[in-house]
């Protein structure tokens, strides 16, 4: 019997009528990162303070994720140098809604409970609006975050306008800092003066993200 | 004696040198080495970096993948001299909860080609800042400061290294991927995703499998999407997924292409540099998002509900939708007869659809059984089978335009049968409908299907026939509920002009399939196919003279017969054309090269060695990729070619593209199943040696230079 004989050309044709169908698949089946320009992946999420956040109730404020592991090297280097705590603040006086997002599974590296979270909140001075608990790691699924920090900025009207490295040196020495260009706080400045953002997408570099191995 | 104390002095040279050049981390013990002792002024040498990683540890690749950082080495080097970039081992693949990355595992050699100073004036210090991150799940950057301290070298030369330290270098050579022997060429889809095609032609598909593509840098490939790689008549077809960087897509975009070839000895892996040039008339076809990336996590309830609703979306084909017009208008005519009739007619196309789609299965199972792993597509790309579709759109065309109506005597069986009236002509209406749609599922089809080919057997069944179910549905829906029926226009000319409409949808499906054909054979393909509906239609003209009644002389049959013959036998030329194509020496590295070799025959070896003559035999295809990169790493070296020929080897090549008996005869007296295979007879000799089937140029020049010294 020969019918099942296809070439593979024609198994791809016609795949915009297909693609109606195949939409339907359910989301984040894989891990993708999501288009700059889009509209950013909604989420709600609680914070270490168990209040909850989302990313709906938002909108008309510029949101940054930053996914974080405390115990992740290069995490360390901008927190040892106070450049992601100086972002923070910057970001805060300009009204711009800072979310660190915690997203290392359970058991993993860079787990932490609300009470550790606030604790390193404390310790390294930083100044978030919030410290999301991801412990499914579901927040950074949706932005297929791969690194820690790994850094999004979303706009006012909900879409997504940056996503990548917080800068462009990918070392862990601190010392780096000074001569990198710093991916978010250029992109920042770009969103709230209403202009397009230049580099809209950079590599982020860090520690892979704690994802749960189950889904492996 | 000169030697050995060359030797010593480079033994003592290199003591001191080795023990400031190893750096012992936690998780790595990272050690510079030099090939050479002593260094010449201005004559180019090679380090490496070694890295002894710690087990289930990984450093990284020049591109990283999704996470982790190359290891970077920054040289101090006095004024004048100059130190270039990496040279990268292959590299592999890690993948960590869903995050992709390239790297090295247990050992890795990064080379590093230096040049000294012409002037160099006393020994040459080679210090180096090197930092590389290493990884398991947790991630940990590590550095280290080296220096090598070599003297310059008072003969014509630099003096090589210890053995023990060539070999390591020897062997980091052994790991570089080869300048691929393939051009390569890339197209991006609309959606932007680029598709490299390495022009690698006549490949068996079931020696080869582990394609991937290692994009070179981060940008333009997305590392974490999968890679599902097929082997065509054009070449290796690797989609790839556009990457996040929001740049155009350069000229040429490179990458290292690994793959895993099964010849006779045992599994060999290649690796090849790759630069694939952009080519703007090629657009690939958009990826299928849900076949590439979400078969793997789709659960059977929803694969079986994609099927049901893939077998739905069917019916709206221009392919399927004549076919089921067709059987609505026969319904029609039945409104008002009995219900249990109606229904007897849905229930008996229902279950010719699923008959057709269990046969189906049963296909994809044999196959499995048979094959083993199966790939979607792969196995499948027949020129023969587009044809044959080709013809049946362009038949039932015909027979919709009214150009001949289907008498059970004349066409084919699904069709005769299909005409029928009652519960038989219900059943066959449905298997038609599927052979026509086949062609037309594949879209919808390639997410369930990929999913089924993983599964256990009554996954892969329970999906097909979830899709036959889908097709049937909307028939069976018709015939059960008297309210739908209702709804059904009442019969009348309508109906003919209707049918007669519906010829075009079926045409323009032809015109499609011979596109496909075309994309299978090239442009002869048309020649063939139209010149084959010439046939087809002059074989219904012929049986139609005299009119619809007239009774068809034997003689008249005979014509026709001769003339669908003829059109089917354009197949057979097609299956031909695609084989010989294959193997036909011209293209660019289609087929085997023969020069500097003599074409092997039996005769001609008994003959050499009869003589006294040193012969080195080499058995070679198209297809084998081992083969290819043996002659490029050890038999055509111009190294190699000197000594050949300053042995005065005669050389012989035997080509088993075609699985010629005659070489298929010297394997099988050697042992083997297949191709490579070195043979070597020594001057003299009453057997041949027989070479390993991976060859290193170091090998053939020790066989030769055995030779050599035997005739001194």
């Amino acid at each position: 019997m020969s019918n099942l004989v296809v070439h593979r050309r024609s198994l791809m044709l016609g795949l915009t009528a297909g693609g109606a169908a195949l939409a339907l698949a359910p989301a984040a089946l894989a891990t993708t990162s999501p288009d700059i320009g889009k509209p950013a992946p909604l989420f709600t999420g609680t914070d270490s303070n168990g209040k909850t956040w989302s990313l709906a109730d938002l909108k008309g404020k510029v949101v940054v994720l930053e996914t974080t592991n405390h115990d992740c090297p290069y995490v360390r280097k901008h927190y040892v140098a106070k450049n992601m705590q100086d972002q923070q603040r910057e970001a805060a006086a300009k009204g711009v809604v800072w979310l660190t997002v915690a997203s290392s599974a359970t058991g993993e590296q860079g787990h932490v409970t609300a009470a550790q979270a606030n604790d390193l909140t404390k310790s390294r001075d930083a100044a978030p609006a919030a410290v999301l608990l991801d412990p499914q790691s579901r927040i950074a699924r949706a932005y297929g975050a791969t690194v820690t920090p790994h850094m999004y900025i979303i706009d006012a009207k909900g879409v997504l306008v940056y996503k990548g490295g917080i800068d462009s040196i990918s070392s862990s020495s601190p010392s780096d800092i000074p001569k990198a260009k710093q991916y978010v706080r250029l992109a920042l400045d770009e969103v709230l003066a209403g202009k397009p953002v230049t580099e809209a997408s950079t590599r982020a570099y860090g520690c892979s993200l704690k994802y749960p191995r189950t889904s492996t | 004696m000169p030697r050995f104390l060359a030797l010593l002095l480079a033994l003592l040279a290199a003591g001191p040198a080795v023990a400031q050049s190893v750096v012992q981390t936690d998780n790595v013990r990272a050690e510079l080495l030099s090939e050479v002792a002593t260094v010449k002024p201005g004559e180019p040498f090679w380090v490496g970096l070694r890295q002894t990683i710690r087990p289930k540890w990984h450093t990284y690749w020049k591109n990283p993948g999704d996470s982790g950082l190359p290891t970077e080495i920054a040289w101090t080097l006095p004024a004048g001299a100059t130190a270039e970039p990496i040279v990268w081992p292959t590299p592999h693949l890690f993948n960590i909860g869903g995050i992709v990355n390239y790297g090295f595992k247990d050992e890795a050699m990064l080379l590093v080609r230096i040049t000294p100073p012409a002037d160099l004036a006393g020994p040459l210090k080679v210090a180096a800042d090197a930092n590389w991150l290493v990884c398991e799940d947790v991630c940990i950057p590590e550095e280290g400061k080296f220096e090598l301290v070599l003297p310059a070298g008072a003969g014509a030369a630099a003096t090589p290294a210890p053995p023990a330290v060539r070999t390591l270098f020897e062997t980091a050579r052994r790991s570089l991927p080869i300048e691929s022997p393939w051009p390569a060429r890339y197209g991006v889809s609309k959606t932007g995703d680029p598709t490299v095609i390495v022009e690698a032609r006549g490949l068996k598909a079931e020696t080869i499998r582990d394609i991937y593509f290692f994009p070179a840098e981060w940008g333009p490939v997305a590392s974490m999407a999968r890679q599902n790689a097929s082997l065509t008549t054009e070449g290796i077809v690797l989609p790839l997924r556009r990457g996040d960087a929001k740049v155009a897509l350069p000229e040429r975009l490179a990458g290292t292409l690994v793959l895993t070839e099964k010849t006779a000895g045992g599994d060999v892996k290649q690796a090849f540099d790759v630069s694939a040039k952009l080519d703007p008339a090629f657009v690939p076809p958009a990826r299928a998002l849900g076949a590439v990336d979400g078969s793997e996590q789709l659960s059977l309830v929803q694969a079986l509900l994609f099927a049901v609703l893939g077998g739905l979306i069917l019916n709206l084909m221009p392919c399927v939708f004549p076919v089921l017009a067709m059987k609505a208008a026969a319904f029609a005519r039945l409104a008002g007869h009995a219900r249990g009739e109606m229904r007897r007619d849905g229930l008996a196309y229902t279950a010719g659809v699923l008959a057709s789609f269990g046969a189906m299965a049963a296909v994809v199972l044999a196959i499995r059984a048979s094959v083993g792993e199966v790939t979607w597509g792969f196995q499948f790309q027949s020129p023969v089978f587009s044809l044959l579709i080709a013809y049946l759109f362009f038949t039932v065309g015909l027979n919709l335009s009214g150009v001949f109506e289907i008498g059970g005597r004349l066409a084919g069986v699904g069709q005769g049968l299909a005409a029928r009236g009652g519960t038989t002509g219900a059943f066959f209406t449905g298997v038609l409908a599927v052979i026509v749609a086949t062609p037309c599922t594949a879209p919808f089809m390639a997410a369930a299907l990929g999913f089924a080919l993983s599964q256990p057997a009554p996954a892969t069944v329970a999906v097909l026939l979830a899709m036959g179910l889908g097709l049937a549905l909307p028939y069976l829906a018709l015939s059960m509920t008297p309210a739908l029926q209702r709804l059904m226009p009442r019969p009348g000319p309508w109906m003919d002009r209707l049918r007669q409409f519906l010829a075009f949808p079926m045409y323009a499906s032809a015109v499609w399939m011979i596109w496909v054909l075309t994309q299978q054979t090239g442009s002869d393909g048309v020649v063939y196919a139209l010149g084959g509906m010439i046939l087809i239609a002059f074989a219904v003209w012929v049986l139609r003279l005299g009119g619809e009644a007239a009774p068809v002389s034997w003689r008249r049959r005979g014509i026709a017969a001769a003339a669908v013959l003829l059109a089917l036998a354009a197949t057979l030329r097609l299956d031909n054309g695609a084989a010989t194509a294959a193997s036909n020496p011209g293209g660019p590295a289609s087929g085997v090269s023969f020069e500097g070799w003599e074409r092997f025959s039996r005769d001609r070896m008994n003959q050499a060695v009869a003589a006294g003559q040193p012969v080195f035999v080499d058995f070679t295809a198209a297809w084998c990729i081992t083969c290819l990169v043996n002659e490029k790493v050890a038999l055509e070296t111009p190294a190699s070619r000197r000594a050949f020929e300053q042995a005065g080897v005669v050389k012989l090549k035997g080509d088993w593209t075609n699985r010629d008996a005659e070489i298929t005869a010297v394997l099988k007296e050697v042992g083997r199943a297949g191709v490579p295979l070195y043979l070597f007879w020594a001057p003299g000799a009453d057997r041949p040696k027989i070479l390993p089937q991976v060859l290193t140029e170091a090998m053939i020049l020790s066989e030769l230079s055995s030779l050599q010294q035997a005739k001194r």
